[in-house]
């Protein structure tokens, strides 16, 4: 019988950057492209063999938001390549991957690259309402002369009206923006500062230990810009300290507890891995690294506790895979604030939580911090938010097969209360 | 008809201005009121006092834990039981203290667990508690007292101090009222613990505007399977109510519809226009029907069975007045009163049970009335019929208990409709001000009541009259 089980054959990232630096001339089509193309580089995969590019953004390029196919186009690839582009937030990378195992598992495609970008350095700046309902008819009627532009303009004051508003990362709903929904986090689930600080400090010195071990040589590309090339990620802090950490001044309240160094930062970057059936990745002579178990993608209140998700998706995905978390060998939970990852890891802690919000006799179980996050996180790696599930799912599926462990499970939150864990085995 | 003193103290100025001349003109409170379904934390951010650590404690716990409140306690005991609680819901409790003065927390809601009292001496802690903190007390905030049956008392000593809790409560219940602010307690029988939520989130909610001074039992008697959803309970539910045309039955109505509810809506023939509009706004479906009609019954459950396969809440609201005294009275008065207001229900009833219509686990919620407690001159027909339903209600609820219906009825005070801005002036203004809250009730309060019966979770709630009167003087 056919193995249509899919399977993790590789996977590549771009370095990821702070926003606004080394990666800010790529925009997230141009970031998507030498991601795949540095995976395909590394993999020497034929692209006649690729039925499809999946891709995933979050704050889409409003001109082309299907990124996925111009990725193709621009790469130069088979035309006949399919491409796509799925969104869900800070999940929207999980997605793009999980949706091409899906497609290849019921026998849609056999070979398929899925990943994700962002560059928030290129992030649209949009205009007020006002602004775009007196320009955008002048703009689109093609024959408007700059004279009738300066009266629609004067139509305008006064100017403080029509000023490009802030891109903030903030709730449609709540209008919270996401730091302030982990500042209540930290104080409705008592999350010390210190504590926060702590986790930071782990998730710099062990990204700095992976990239200076090289770690990370496997799966991290260096990338052209028209400035020059780009090796590494920047972010990480091999020389930071608790000390240092601790004098950071509080962000989002006053006398609050979430910091720039126990956050992540906005982040430009891609990653992308190559799903192929079992059989396909055989037959092309490739080794399988790991293969989906199970996934499960949740919501929650979003005025609650916005990033508990997590809390909720892995017992769901555990269950799903017959595991227990105790089982689990490595696990990477995506950290969006130290305060968000410790309430998650808080309420898998809790039997009451279990009792009360997921209908459990005991507690989801304790994640030994010596198995989560093993070569950092996205505190001190970064996280161009789409590029956070393929670069998740690449460092648990290699080290699955470095280390010759069992399971992986990963678990991110995402805005609008959205929640996603999945359990990963190595073939 | 507008309310002249209500409207009159919503300007800041004029209260004042009344209150500080000591004006002999009584400033009712605006009462805060829900719009649309009850939100699923409808506590959320606001700052609960909390007192006895009794055996209710881990219902409360979870019930303010859960709707989002801070809760402020009054001792570590207390705070041991709500840890649990506090933590799955990531809401940290607090110690209250006394002498925080202004920078105090106001409070939305006080509850007090008084179901460990073994004697009068007891009540102390009752008194010193609300004394201590009452002047923390929000407008339109709750006070919410729990305690066991006087009946499973098992000495005279325990009973006193749990009859006490009733004066109480009374009491409190005036004193608040011009804050707009409601005290009411809940005798909760041993082993019916977990049905008191559905109970508490009623009582602490905006749900609850009008209902003041009253005792609500919640027993073990009636069959339940722990379903207790907090958010639209009465989503995939089927509700019938009775002259749903206008006025209370319209308000009922639309506040099912809200919290989730498919109605039917019933009225007479005559009222096809503002019936079809009121089923039309909430989803809903007309059905024409005059409940005096014999076969009314026959025609609704067929309707019911045709439409739906059955009927979850049956609320039988249709009714009239036709006052006269007693030796004035004619007999048509009589037999239409006592024909709609009770006979029709009881017919209409014992139909919906003999076919089968009405489904386990289901609602059956009356109007009685003040007057059928209270009596009320030119209204012997109108009392007797009413008094009438609260005796159906009660004997009711002991039979169908065994498939989880439970049977209760509302008695509403005085409420701003077209019946009673009928009523002369004078009697108008008295039944408005002889209340604690000072005003009379809006349609909806009632619906809300009616709502509150309907719930999967208020299965320890059968068999009882709930006044929805402001605390009214009459019959109380």
């Amino acid at each position: 019988m056919a193995n249509r089980r899919a399977v993790i054959v590789g996977g590549m990232r771009t370095p990821f950057a702070k926003a606004f630096t080394e990666l800010m001339e790529l925009d997230t089509i141009a970031l998507g492209a030498a991601a795949t193309s540095a995976l395909l580089r590394k993999l020497d995969l034929p692209a006649k063999e690729i039925d499809a590019v999946v891709w995933s953004g979050v704050v889409l390029p409003p001109l082309s938001v299907n990124i996925g196919r111009e990725i193709v186009l621009d790469l130069g690839l088979p035309t006949s390549i399919d491409g796509m582009t799925v969104t869900r937030a800070c999940a929207s990378g999980l997605q793009a991957i999980t949706s091409g195992v899906s497609a290849i598992e019921r026998g849609d495609a056999d070979v398929v690259i899925a990943g994700g970008s962002d560059s928030t350095s290129n992030a649209p700046i949009t205009f007020p309402t006002k602004v775009t309902r007196t320009l955008a008819p002048l703009a689109l009627s093609g024959k408007a002369t700059p004279q009738d532009v300066l009266g629609a303009l004067a139509q305008l004051m006064p100017l403080s009206e029509i000023l490009p508003r802030q891109p903030r990362v903030a709730e449609r709903t709540t209008g919270e923006v996401m730091g302030e929904s982990a500042e209540r986090m930290a104080q409705r689930n008592e999350i010390s500062r210190h504590a926060q600080d702590e986790l930071a400090l782990r998730s710099h010195q062990r990204a700095a230990r992976a990239i200076a071990t090289g770690i990370f040589d496997d799966e991290v590309a260096k990338i052209e810009t028209p400035a020059g090339f780009v090796h590494v990620d920047s972010l990480v802090r091999a020389d930071t300290s608790l000390e240092k950490l601790a004098k950071l001044k509080p962000v989002f309240a006053k006398g609050g507890t979430i910091t720039a160094g126990n956050a992540t930062a906005l982040t430009d970057g891609a990653a992308a891995v190559v799903l192929m059936s079992e059989d396909k990745a055989r037959a092309l002579g490739y080794t399988p690294l790991a293969a989906f178990r199970s996934w499960s993608y949740i919501a929650v209140d979003p005025a609650d506790q916005l990033l508990i998700g997590p809390a909720i998706a892995v017992p769901r995905a555990l269950e799903k895979a017959g595991l227990e978390l105790s089982q689990v060998d490595v696990v990477d939970m995506h950290e969006a604030f130290a305060a968000q990852v410790l309430s998650v890891l808080k309420m898998l802690g809790s039997a009451a939580f279990a009792r009360e919000r997921l209908g459990r006799e005991r507690a989801v179980g304790e994640i030994d911090p010596e198995k989560m996050n093993i070569y950092g996180g996205s505190i001190a790696i970064g996280h161009p938010f789409a590029a956070t599930g393929a670069r998740i799912v690449t460092t648990l599926a290699n080290e699955l097969h470095r280390s010759q462990k069992q399971t992986a499970l990963l678990g991110i939150c995402a805005a609008g209360g959205l929640g996603a864990a999945a359990v990963l085995e190595r073939v | 008809m507008t309310d002249v003193l209500l409207e009159l103290g919503k300007n800041p100025l004029a209260r004042k201005l009344v209150q500080s001349a000591k004006l002999p003109i009584p400033m009712p409170q605006r009462l805060s009121r829900l719009s649309g379904a009850r939100a699923e934390r409808f506590l959320e951010g606001q700052s609960v006092l909390v007192s006895g650590a009794g055996q209710l404690s881990d219902v409360i716990a979870r019930t303010l834990s859960r709707a989002g409140a801070t809760s402020h306690l009054d001792s570590a005991a207390l705070a041991q039981a709500f840890a649990p609680a506090a933590e799955a819901y990531g809401r940290p409790t607090k110690l209250v203290v006394a002498d925080e003065g202004a920078a105090a927390a106001q409070a939305q809601a006080f509850v007090v667990d008084a179901t460990a009292l073994s004697g009068p001496a007891d009540l102390k802690a009752l008194y010193t508690f609300l004394h201590n903190y009452l002047p923390r007390l929000a407008r339109s905030g709750r006070v919410v007292i729990v305690g066991r049956p006087v009946e499973e008392a098992r000495s005279a000593l325990v009973a006193s101090a749990r009859a006490a809790l009733d004066g109480f409560t009374r009491s409190l219940a005036k004193e608040l009222g011009g804050k707009g602010s409601t005290a009411n307690l809940v005798y909760v029988s041993e082993g019916a613990e977990e049905r008191t939520g559905a109970v508490l989130r009623f009582l602490l909610s905006h749900a609850s505007a009008f209902v003041t001074a009253q005792p609500l039992r919640v027993t073990g008697l009636a069959a339940w399977s722990g379903e207790d959803p907090w958010s639209k309970p009465l989503s995939n539910k089927v509700a019938l109510v009775t002259g749903s045309a206008r006025g209370i039955g319209e308000a009922t109505a639309r506040v099912l519809a809200a919290e989730g509810a498919h109605v039917v809506c019933l009225d007479r023939p005559d009222d096809d226009e503002p019936l079809s509009l009121v089923a039309r706004e909430i989803g809903g479906q007309p059905l024409l029907c005059d409940v005096l009609d014999p076969n009314a019954g026959a025609l609704i459950a067929s309707e019911l069975k045709k439409l739906h396969g059955g009927v979850d809440i049956v609320v039988h609201n249709a009714g009239i007045t036709r006052d006269r005294t007693l030796a004035r009275m004619p007999e048509s008065n009589w037999d239409q009163v006592i024909g709609i207001n009770l006979e029709a229900v009881l017919r209409i009833t014992d139909t919906l049970l003999n076919e089968g219509t009405l489904r386990d686990n289901g609602r059956i919620v009356s109007l009685a009335s003040i007057s059928g407690i209270a009596g009320n001159t030119g209204q012997t027909n109108y009392a007797a019929s009413k008094a009438g339903v609260i005796g159906f209600t009660r004997a009711l609820a002991t039979q169908l208990a065994g498939r989880g219906i439970t049977v209760n009825a509302v008695a509403p005070g005085f409420i701003e409709t077209r019946m009673t801005a009928a009523v002369p002036v004078v009697v108008r203004e008295a039944g408005r001000r002889l209340s604690a809250l000072g005003q009379g009730g809006q349609p909806e309060d009632v619906g809300r009541a009616i709502a509150f019966f309907a719930e999967p979770g208020s299965a320890g709630v059968t068999g009882q009259v709930l006044r929805v009167c402001g605390g009214a003087l009459l019959g109380a």
